[in-house]
């Protein structure tokens, strides 16, 4: 009889695990309609951008991170310094150093291999979600496999929606504007979580300075603008927390502070 | 090629974000406050930049209105209603299929 059958191990990882992962996938399923389609869009928007498919397949499986991937697309399309593609997308991937910090803690029984291995699968959704679900699995192992079963799915959902854009991308026809799914999953996305005042204020500077430098080369208004809405949400964020502090009010942690961030980017 | 070597550059430099907090801080606290306030706009910013390039510049030349913009109007004004991605999302892409077809 097999080991399976005995209620043994299965593929040589234990049944406990294998229900933990489980648990995982189920914690972010509800997650995952939007990773296909925004891996679809990115599939679609490199092949009308020119760009060689393996190389956008290439991009999801090592950079995971979609908003960066499509900023690459249009610094492309703008004939952009390469360095200059590569500088915006390092900044907009920033966020992720906030989630690393959060998750620190949570990792930090895990074994070097899981840690290195799990660090290059958390999205924003794989992240806010071993967040908050760190209390149920106070069992490093248990923990492991339950952040591993919702981050991997997930991914591959991801890939999945991004083989399916490439293929389909060349047969879209043109008059459907299949790029309007940029903003359309942007605001889906930022606006319902949208609350904090300096976030509104990093948000309005943003997009007056990213119109106002329209005329600058190589859509350089886009690093312009996001660079000025951080310096300015980030002085008013500061005046803020010492007004909070002033008044004994709660400040955000930095888990706190992930976790929000986070969910705007879902 | 030069494309190939961006979305490389990319990956190693976000590879080495993801592992920086869970590699080297053990106490997320210990993070600086002002670095920890810039990172947590990063977000809002960055998708802000990406939409309204989009939305009002093609391709560096500014976009006629129409079509895009209120269809981007009516999901903004249901993702503050029902504070629903899904909503927002659905609501945005039926308004601008109708928009098509409507020839704006």
């Amino acid at each position: 009889m097999s080991g399976a059958a005995n209620g043994g191990p299965v593929m040589r990882i234990g049944r406990q695990q294998w229900a933990d992962a489980w648990a995982g996938l189920k914690a972010i399923a509800p997650l995952m309609a939007g990773s296909a389609a925004f891996g679809l869009a990115f599939g679609a928007l490199i092949t009308g951008a020119g760009v060689n498919g393996w190389t956008g397949l290439f991009a999801s499986a090592s950079v995971v991170a979609g908003a960066s991937q499509i900023s690459i697309v249009e610094s492309i399309r703008a004939d952009a310094p390469a360095v200059i593609a590569v500088l915006t997308a390092l900044i907009i991937n920033a966020r992720f150093a906030l989630y690393s910090a959060a998750l620190g803690p949570v990792f930090a029984a895990f074994p070097l291999r899981w840690k290195l291995g799990l660090a290059h699968l958390m999205t924003d959704q794989a992240a806010v979600v071993a967040l908050q679900n760190v209390d149920r699995y106070p069992d490093p192992v248990r923990r492991r496999w339950f952040v591993l079963g919702g981050a991997l799915p997930f991914v591959l959902v991801w890939l999945v929606g991004t083989v399916i854009g490439i293929i389909t991308g060349p047969i879209i026809p043109p008059s459907w504007n299949i790029g309007f799914i940029v903003p359309l999953m942007f605001i889906a996305v930022m606006v319902p979580v949208l609350r904090k005042p300096e976030e509104l204020v990093g948000l309005g500077v943003t997009g007056a300075v990213v119109l106002l430098s329209q005329g600058l080369p190589f859509g350089l208004n886009v690093l312009t603008g996001i660079v000025a809405g951080l310096i300015a949400g980030s002085v008013f964020a500061e005046a803020a927390d010492a007004r909070r502090a002033r008044r004994g009010e709660h400040q955000d942690t930095v888990v706190e502070a992930a976790e929000h961030e986070a969910g705007e980017a879902l | 090629m030069t494309v190939f070597l961006i979305f490389l550059a990319v990956a190693v430099g976000t590879y080495a974000i993801r592992l920086s907090g869970i590699v080297l801080l053990s106490n997320p606290e210990k993070l600086p406050p002002r670095l920890r306030r810039a990172l947590a706009l990063v977000a809002p910013t960055a998708m802000g930049a990406i939409i309204v390039n989009s939305l009002f510049l093609d391709e560096g030349q500014w976009r006629s209105f129409g079509a895009w913009h209120l269809a981007a109007a009516v999901a903004i004004g249901v993702a503050l209603w029902r504070r629903s991605a899904g909503w927002a999302m659905s609501a945005g892409a039926v308004a601008f299929a109708l928009l098509l077809v409507a020839g704006l």
